[in-house]
């Protein structure tokens, strides 16, 4: 049997990084190929050079013998290319039978919106996926597993011949993440190409035909089932370079601890027993899903806790909203600079001074000079490079942008730090800059908490790792202990995942 | 404050400081506007710039001015106010009412009015925020029920006999200047310094520039937002007693659709409907030209619909720019 998607040759380079390197891929209709990696190994890179979403700099797609032009996602609809991912929401207010026939028509009533024959064309894309939903209630009252369904329905609405499902279980759990899969497994038996993105190893074992590694952009493996073990999977993942990562010590801990959490409870996580001591920098892994992110706001009072105590600094410790968290002395970067962490339109003094307001003011007066003074001199601290501080945030790069988050809580003098993925979308130099940075913080006696999904940044900065699964702490790892495989190890051996 | 130093180099550097900051000054355009367009009236009809008018220009101001003030903080916020026109209506008769019918003092009145002005803010910006209404919807109910409840309270007849001091208000001027347009004054004094020279303000500001950052950086994002919708229905709460005080009598009919004219004028005065985004300055220049268009076109015996007519074209350059302004600076992020 031919291959139905083939490429060739292709290179993609962003800036002097190289992204993507593979110089020749072949899938057949009727088998399920799992693409793993780690984040930026080039798994999504590949997968959007497929289905036309990001053009290549060199090679060539053909999609059942005809070739894709570069980098035009509607060709490759038309080719047959179909995909499940969180990049395409469905509208929560409408029902499942609208988003499903969303922007076709079904019945044959003219101008009119024919319910019945809506109705009747959605139950039949949903029969071909054996799930039984309920078409007429609105998206928003379905289960995270029936929306995941409802999406593959929709993809395979235009009768696709390649399926690219991106992380479909990441946020489900494993009943209903083993629906998806037999799903998975069903429309590959029809004949249809299936790429399954994923990260949890148990289920990529369960359903592939075929696991193709990638790292650093390049295939480094393309394991048949029956060699596709844990562990190779994982050594093929983290390569030979492991050991090299770990590098000089990161600055001594103190004794006292920082944070002390028993038995914490939120939505999505728990129970949780964690310690931070001064100057200690500890590291949170897991896999997407895991509770990572859910954690660290938990910590700051975003995340209302439902059960379990914290102590911070040997003070009982139990926000609320995060304005109890800054008060006790307790700064959160968060993940996404764009929604959660920057005012865009304000200006770098804004933005610099905004957890520090009420410090600034003497009797609630902001004085201007004042904050001149203040801004001035964190971002000295910090090195935001910018003409003047009074430039619009938004004008700055990802790595100037950061650091002047960074100054924001460097500026309030936090006991304790919380970072969720805190080198996201900055460039390698910047990313240097901001690692010394948090360094510089911790040899000062602060406590730092780094949530991250990069295993060599947890590697090079923190003491010590807990890796969550779950919500719960799966294991915790040392520094002595710390190798990229042992890493990956802890974070993969985990089935199962958040119950939805 | 501490002792400043008067070196030379000093003065110099804050003299520059000055020049640049008058020319980075985003409200220039709406001050331009104003005084092209006063001046075009001015030369067009005498009367436009003689005293009375300007008096009576004066008390106008005070009136789409403190609602402009008030919307601007809500909007500031990322919200909206359309309640404002009918709470004017409403505590315009509600004081009356409390004064004549009830027999409080005139004084009295007024405060009572004013604090039921706070309470109808507070329930805007639960709503808002606990119950997760959208501002729209929310400030829409309003709209229509202060309006009926003004009705219902007055059967529909103006309520007639308020007390001295009450009508003084609107009547008396210090130095020529009627006291309404020294209250707007003074609540743009203190509208400028809380919003721009105080921690608060500047929250206020955060909370609409990015309400998830702000409330990941420590800001009772929720209080910040039922200030504003206080401080709107209060402002308009006092507009209310002004209206009454001019007409002396305490009518269920005024203020239609003036939440519009108060939503203009901050739109003019450069306040962006994204939130975020505007200052004191521009809200009062806002109002100004507003006032101005409407008076001049009266003196030149223009008819009412065509004041119409030039007042939603004003608006529609204003919501242009504040567009282009948006588009601009989502460019230079990308």
């Amino acid at each position: 049997m031919t291959a139905h998607v083939v490429a060739t040759g292709l290179r993609k380079r962003y800036g002097t990084v190289e992204v993507l390197n593979v110089d020749r891929l072949e899938l057949r209709g009727g088998e399920v190929v799992a693409l793993l990696g780690e984040n930026g190994a080039g798994k999504s890179t590949l997968v959007k050079v497929l289905t036309g979403a990001t053009a290549a700099d060199e090679g060539e797609v053909t999609i059942g013998g005809a070739a894709l032009r570069n980098g035009d996602p509607a060709h490759a609809q038309e080719l047959g290319v179909a995909t499940v991912s969180q990049e395409f929401p469905l509208v929560p207010e409408l029902s499942a039978a609208e988003n499903l026939l969303l922007g076709r028509r079904a019945g044959t009533s003219g101008v009119l919106f024919d319910r019945r024959a809506t109705e009747r064309t959605a139950r039949e894309m949903l029969a071909r996926i054996d799930a039984d939903i309920p078409v007429r209630r609105p998206v928003a009252r379905l289960s995270v597993a029936q929306r995941q369904l409802v999406e593959i329905a929709k993809a395979l609405g235009r009768d696709p011949s390649v399926l690219v499902l991106d992380e479909p279980t990441s946020a489900l759990g494993p009943v209903e993440s083993r629906r998806v899969l037999r799903c998975a497994r069903d429309l590959a038996a029809q004949g249809k190409v299936v790429i399954f993105i994923g990260h949890r190893l148990d289920e990529v074992r369960e359903i592939a035909d075929r696991v193709v590694i990638l790292r650093n952009g390049r295939m480094v493996a393309d394991l048949p089932p029956e060699r596709a073990s844990t562990q190779a999977m994982i050594s093929a993942m983290a390569g030979d370079e492991a050991e090299v990562l770990v590098e000089g010590d990161p600055p001594p801990v103190g004794d006292e601890p920082v944070l002390t959490v028993r038995a914490l409870e939120a939505a999505g996580i728990g129970p949780v027993d964690l310690e931070v001591r001064r100057g200690e920098i500890l590291g949170v892994a897991g896999l997407m899903g895991s509770g990572r992110s859910r954690l660290v706001h938990a910590l700051m009072g975003a995340l209302p806790a439902t059960a379990g105590s914290m102590s911070l600094a040997g003070s009982p410790y139990a926000p609320k909203h995060p304005a109890d968290a800054v008060h006790a002395g307790v700064g959160l970067i968060p993940e996404d600079r764009k929604h959660q962490g920057l005012l865009l339109d304000a200006s770098v003094r804004w933005n610099i001074s905004l957890a520090s307001l009420p410090r600034i003011a003497k009797r609630g007066y902001l004085r201007p000079r004042a904050e001149k003074a203040f801004t001035d001199e964190v971002r000295q601290s910090v090195k935001v490079r910018c003409a003047t501080q009074e430039q619009p945030i938004g004008t700055l790069s990802g790595g100037n942008q950061q650091r002047a988050i960074f100054g924001r809580w460097f500026a309030t003098r936090p006991k304790l730090l919380l970072l969720d993925e805190p080198t996201r979308g900055v460039d390698v130099g910047a990313k240097a800059e901001i690692y010394h940075l948090i360094e510089t913080f911790a040899a000062q006696g602060m406590a730092v908490v780094i949530a991250s999904s990069e295993l060599e940044e947890l590697m090079r900065l923190t003491h010590r790792t807990v890796v969550l699964a779950g919500g719960r702490v799966a294991a915790t790892l040392e520094r002595r202990e710390y190798s990229k495989n042992a890493l990956m190890t802890a974070t993969n051996d985990i089935p199962g995942g958040v119950s939805a | 404050m501490t002792a400043t130093r008067t070196e030379p180099a000093l003065a110099a550097k804050r003299a520059d400081g000055l020049a640049t900051s008058f020319l980075q000054t985003k409200e220039l355009g709406v001050v331009g506007a104003v005084v092209v367009v006063f001046a075009a009236f001015a030369l067009a009809n005498p009367n436009f710039a003689s005293g009375a008018n300007l008096q009576t220009m004066g008390v106008d101001l005070a009136q789409y001015g403190l609602l402009a003030l008030g919307v601007s903080f809500v909007i500031i916020t990322g919200g909206i106010d359309l309640s404002v026109g009918s709470v004017v209506a409403l505590s315009g008769v509600w004081s009356a009412w409390l004064n004549v019918h009830a027999g409080l003092p005139d004084v009295v009145a007024i405060v009572v009015t004013l604090l039921t002005g706070v309470a109808i803010g507070l329930v805007h910006g639960f709503a808002v925020t606990f119950l997760g209404l959208p501002p729209f919807v929310t400030t829409l109910v309003t709209l229509v029920a202060a309006r009926g409840a003004a009705l219902a309270l007055t059967q529909g007849f103006p309520i007639d006999g308020i007390g001295e001091t009450f009508g003084s208000i609107a009547q008396y001027r210090l130095a020529g200047v009627p006291i309404p347009a020294l209250l707007f004054v003074g609540a743009c004094v203190i509208a400028f310094f809380f919003l721009e020279r105080t921690h608060v303000g500047r929250q206020v500001y955060a909370v609409g520039g990015n309400s998830e950052a702000a409330r990941l950086a420590g800001i009772r994002t929720r209080r910040r937002i039922i200030l504003t919708y206080v401080v709107s229905s209060t402002c308009a709460a006092a507009v209310g007693v002004l209206v009454t005080a001019r007409l002396t009598v305490g009518q269920p009919g005024v203020a239609v659709g003036w939440e519009l004219n108060a939503i203009a004028a901050a739109v003019i005065g450069g306040i962006s409907l994204s939130g975020g985004v505007g200052r004191v300055l521009g809200v009062a220049f806002g109002a100004i030209l507003l006032v101005c268009i409407n008076s001049g076109l009266v003196i030149l015996h223009v008819s009412p619909y065509y004041q119409q007519i030039v007042l939603g074209a004003v608006l529609a350059v204003a919501i242009v720019t504040d567009r282009l302004r948006a588009r601009r600076s989502e460019r230079l992020q990308s």
